[in-house]
């Protein structure tokens, strides 16, 4: 019947999502929420030569 | 020499001048910077060109003050001088890639930014052998995959090092892990529901398409077995922690949340099926979604939780777990053979030349007699007894004393204690449990076991609700039988009464208003822990505070300058533009310059606030321990120091300023008398002020109706002079047992108590309360013992907790009514056995869009109270008169 073939099909999709997602989860993509952010404004140009590091003082909370 | 950018040490030969720039913004070189006599302040020194274009930067910028705010006089580790770590057993190596490779762990301490965690994996990234490495933003935990044969863990980690980064093994406690465990299967229990949801969603739109247009019999019966198919996984399977919970509450006769989800749900889900071979309308969706919102409701909690602690946990990696091993202990008894036996005497300690080359060693490898070493800076790793060296130990974070405690040979020092200045090397005399630190953390445990952990109020709510809906169903089942119908149908309508009398909407009512309270906590820098903490802040009546470094600013500083009328005048040779006070200020700040006492430099941070002037010249420095210091300025003799000093050297003390300075003297606070030319010129007092937003933040909360008292286990003098300036009641010497007996008592009194404290000494006080709410800057165990903490180190924080706590206490109370408002409505609904599952499922959707939309009115709290409050005025300035 066409009405329970598109179920399944729907059905089938959603299925594909959620075995998606608890791989994510068990792969542990949510465990560091803050990192992407940062992440994606680094370059991954090497043959610039490494920024110096930060001075590794306090955590700047004076302007 | 010492660059005055990165302080870095570097030949006088490569010296990189800089002329002149006494007129710019001075570099406030810390207290004791270098050789005496060496840095005149005039010229600034570099290490290299880069430096100097850095600092003329800064200065170009307008940035100067960053060189007086910066704190990097704290001795930390030079950057390169790499010490293998102590203690490598301590991580977890495990092999990975099928034993290809090995993987690690490490929590990297002194990350305070993104450029940080970048460095830290590019370096370990470029390292030879280093297969990945990757850093948490969150946590500062850095995964490095190495291989084995290529490097060892030794050199990944002094690789960390010697980019001026703390490694330390990863350790997470059971209690962490079982946390993340929680929130990570909630998490995937939760994605499960909200799929089954969502797809069940579809089937009951096109099914409720079908009561109000038609729809063939086939068809539909298809789409109810389909939606009861969704639905029972959701409970069943996502919905499994529930069932777990019911029959656990069932076994001690209890109904909590949990009950309710397990009956309301079942009883759907069972009608449904019952219907669907009957041919009824089935309320699959109401059992889908009961378990989904209250799981959402869940896991809203779990990661609040989770975030709160994970900060927690990141300032106790800041305890020191090493400690300087000078030598082992003699005694055989405490030590193993071979260990105990006194090291070649090239590594005694006495010989001129190098000091021996201390051994760091985990604390707990340290055992009674050995002798460690405790440099200035650093914290005295365990109790014991002081065999070599003079210095003066902070004991303030373990007994509240204020001032620094003088300790030579012979004196006893307190584990957790700062190492002010001066190196030490102590007998140890206590070690593991029997140390003063375990026992106050022993009675934080004791006061933890006893603290009743309050029921939410979703909870208590729920344990009188549910039995009055099973009764309710009773009586309409009688009732329909009464009535004369089967009773079959009188069993469907008192179901039915359970279907809709379940709010799942109270699963969200408590945690997203709890959600939106921490996180606008902290936007301001509060960190609570959870939400019962705000729900007993909001009951609290009174608040007792501890004094030093929670009303006071926990370290010394310029309270006053006693100027003695006559006598020569000292000061017009110094800074003759300036007052006669600021000009001694500047006068004693240009001797003490040279000294690390604490009264030293707290004249010399006064001296900041002056306007720069050229430094007199300063010959023949010479500190005189427990007494206070001398030099020559432009020839003529100073003396700085105590009553003491003055009587050693037969400096006449003037009626005038003995008048004048007993009753700071009577009031705790130190006094430093400077002698110029043989006759008392001024005398300097000394103490621990008042937080400048102190009076401010008390006068609100007793604004709030507040009890507020000081508990401080410091001296009476001390403690009732702050308590009379800010208008409290205080309560002086009160050791850390006493000071939690006193919460005690208040609470047997019947009032809810918050205690406000940043030392270990009020770790057990921290617990027994209420509200523990500990300070920034104050110890792990304090932060671990307490329900919230202020992060930001700001004392005007504190009412802003208070009234959260009771404006989250009221939001929740209003979430509870109208999470529960719609079913009731409808429950006459059911007994009339007129209800449709359309009218359930509206009464979800509108309880649940109520409950949100009135947490988020939280939001509006600070912004009110900051209007009401119309900025607080700023306390008076502290320092010079």
């Amino acid at each position: 019947m066409n009405l329970l073939g598109l179920i399944i099909l729907s059905l089938a999709l959603g299925a594909l999502a959620w075995w998606g997602f608890v791989w994510s989860v068990k792969s542990g993509q949510y465990e560091d929420p803050e990192g992407p952010k940062y992440r994606m404004l680094d370059d991954d140009d090497d043959e610039r030569p490494p920024a110096p590091p930060p001075p590794d003082g306090p955590p700047a909370s004076s302007g | 020499m010492r660059c005055d950018h990165c302080l870095a040490s570097f030949p006088a030969k490569e010296v990189v001048r800089l002329e002149g720039a006494a007129g710019a913004a001075r570099p406030a070189a810390a207290p004791g910077d270098g050789p005496p006599g060496l840095a005149r302040p005039a010229d600034l020194v570099f290490c290299c060109t880069g430096c100097r274009g850095v600092w003329l930067l800064v200065n170009e910028e307008g940035l100067g003050r960053f060189y007086a705010e910066r704190r990097w006089a704290l001795p930390g580790r030079p950057v390169g001088q790499v010490a293998p770590p102590a203690d490598l057993s301590a991580y977890a190596v495990t092999p990975a890639d099928g034993g290809a490779a090995a993987e690690v762990d490490v929590a990297i301490d002194g990350i305070h930014c993104a450029s940080c965690v970048w460095l830290n994996e590019r370096l370990l990234q470029r390292t030879p052998g280093v297969l990945a490495a990757r850093v948490n933003y969150a946590t500062h935990r850095a995964r490095v995959r190495f291989d084995p044969r290529r490097i060892d863990l030794p050199r990944v980690l002094s690789r960390i090092q010697s980019a001026g980064y703390e490694p330390k093994p990863w350790v997470e406690t059971a209690q962490a892990a079982a946390r993340d465990a929680e929130v990570k299967d909630l998490l995937v229990r939760l994605g499960t529901a909200w799929f089954l949801a969502s797809q069940l969603m579809i089937y009951s739109a096109a099914l409720y398409a079908g009561y109000f247009q038609g729809m063939d019999q086939g068809t539909r019966s298809l789409l109810e077995w389909i939606s009861i198919g969704l639905a029972a996984p959701v409970l069943f399977s996502a919905g499994a922690p529930f069932w777990r919970s019911t029959l656990t509450g069932l076994r001690h006769g209890r109904f909590n949340m949990d009950s309710l989800v397990v009956l309301g749900s079942g009883a759907a889900l069972g009608f449904s099926v019952w219907q669907a071979l009957h041919g009824g309308e089935v309320w699959s969706d109401t059992a889908a979604m009961i378990p989904t919102l209250v799981l959402t409701g869940r896991y809203v909690e779990a990661r609040a939780r989770r975030a709160a602690s994970e900060a927690v946990a990141r300032l106790a990696t800041l305890r020191p777990r090493e400690a300087r091993l000078v030598r082992r202990g003699q005694e055989p008894s405490t030590t193993p053979p071979g260990a105990g036996a006194p090291r070649p005497s090239a590594e005694e300690h006495g010989g001129r030349g190098a000091p021996p080359a201390d051994r760091l060693v985990p604390v707990d490898q340290v055992r009674r007699g050995d002798l460690v070493r405790v440099v200035p800076g650093e914290r005295i790793p365990l109790d014991g007894r002081v065999v070599e060296g003079e210095s003066e130990a902070d004991e303030a974070l373990v007994t509240g004393e204020s001032r620094p405690v003088p300790k030579g040979p012979g004196a006893a020092v307190i584990g957790g204690a700062i190492n002010l200045h001066g190196s030490l090397v102590v007998e140890v005399t206590h070690v593991g449990e029997q140390t003063v630190l375990a026992g106050i953390i022993r009675a934080v445990e004791e006061a933890q076991a006893q603290k009743p952990r309050l029921q939410a109020l979703a909870d208590r709510v729920v344990g009188v609700f549910v039995p009055l809906v099973l009764a309710l169903a009773a009586a309409t089942a009688a009732f329909w039988l009464w009535r004369g119908a089967g009773a079959e149908r009188a069993l469907l309508h008192a179901i039915a009464v359970v279907v809709i009398a379940c709010p799942c909407a109270l699963g969200l009512a408590t945690p997203v208003a709890v959600l939106l309270a921490t996180g606008l906590a902290s936007a301001r820098g509060l960190l609570v822990k959870g939400g019962d903490a705000l729900e007993v802040a909001g009951g609290v009546r009174e608040v007792l505070l501890d004094k030093t470094g929670t009303v006071t600013r926990g370290r010394p500083a310029l309270r006053a300058v006693l100027v003695l009328a006559g006598g020569s005048d000292p000061t017009t040779a110094v800074a003759p533009f300036a007052g006669r006070a600021a000009g001694l200020v500047a006068l004693a700040a240009a001797v003490e310059r040279r000294s690390e006492h604490h009264v030293g430099r707290a004249i010399v941070e006064a001296a900041r606030a002056l306007p720069a002037a050229p430094e007199p010249e300063v010959t023949g420095f010479a500190a005189v321990p427990g007494r206070g210091v001398e030099a020559a300025v432009d020839g003529r003799r100073v003396l700085i120091g105590n009553r003491a000093f003055l009587e050693d050297r037969g400096v006449p003390v003037p009626p005038e300023a003995d008048g004048r300075a007993l009753p700071f003297e009577g009031a705790g606070d130190t006094t430093a008398w400077l002698v110029w030319d043989g006759a008392v010129e001024a005398v300097f007092v000394v103490a621990d002020p008042v937080r400048p937003e102190a009076p401010a933040a008390l006068a609100r909360l007793r604004g709030m109706g507040l009890t507020v008292s000081i508990v401080s286990g410091d001296a009476r003098a001390t403690t009732g002079a702050i308590a009379a300036l800010l208008g409290v009641a205080a309560v002086a010497e009160a050791s850390p047992q006493e000071k939690r007996s006193l919460v005690a008592a208040r609470q047997a009194a019947g009032r809810r108590v918050a205690f406000v404290g940043d030392g270990l000494n009020d770790a057990p006080a921290l617990t027994q309360a209420d509200v523990g709410v500990a300070m920034g800057r104050g110890t792990d165990v304090t932060m671990e013992s307490a329900d919230a903490v202020l992060v930001r180190d700001d004392l005007s924080l504190l009412p802003d907790l208070l009234l959260l706590g009771r404006r989250a206490t009221a939001i929740i109370r209003q979430n509870v009514f109208w999470a529960f408002f719609y079913n009731v409505v409808a429950i006459p609904l059911a007994v009339a056995g007129v209800l449709h599952p359309i009218v359930g499922a509206a009464a979800m959707a509108a309880s649940s869009a109520f409950v949100v939309g009135n947490s988020l009115r939280l939001r509006s709290t600070f912004t009110r109270a900051d209007a009401a409050l119309a900025r607080p005025a700023a306390g008076g300035s502290e320092v010079l008169p």
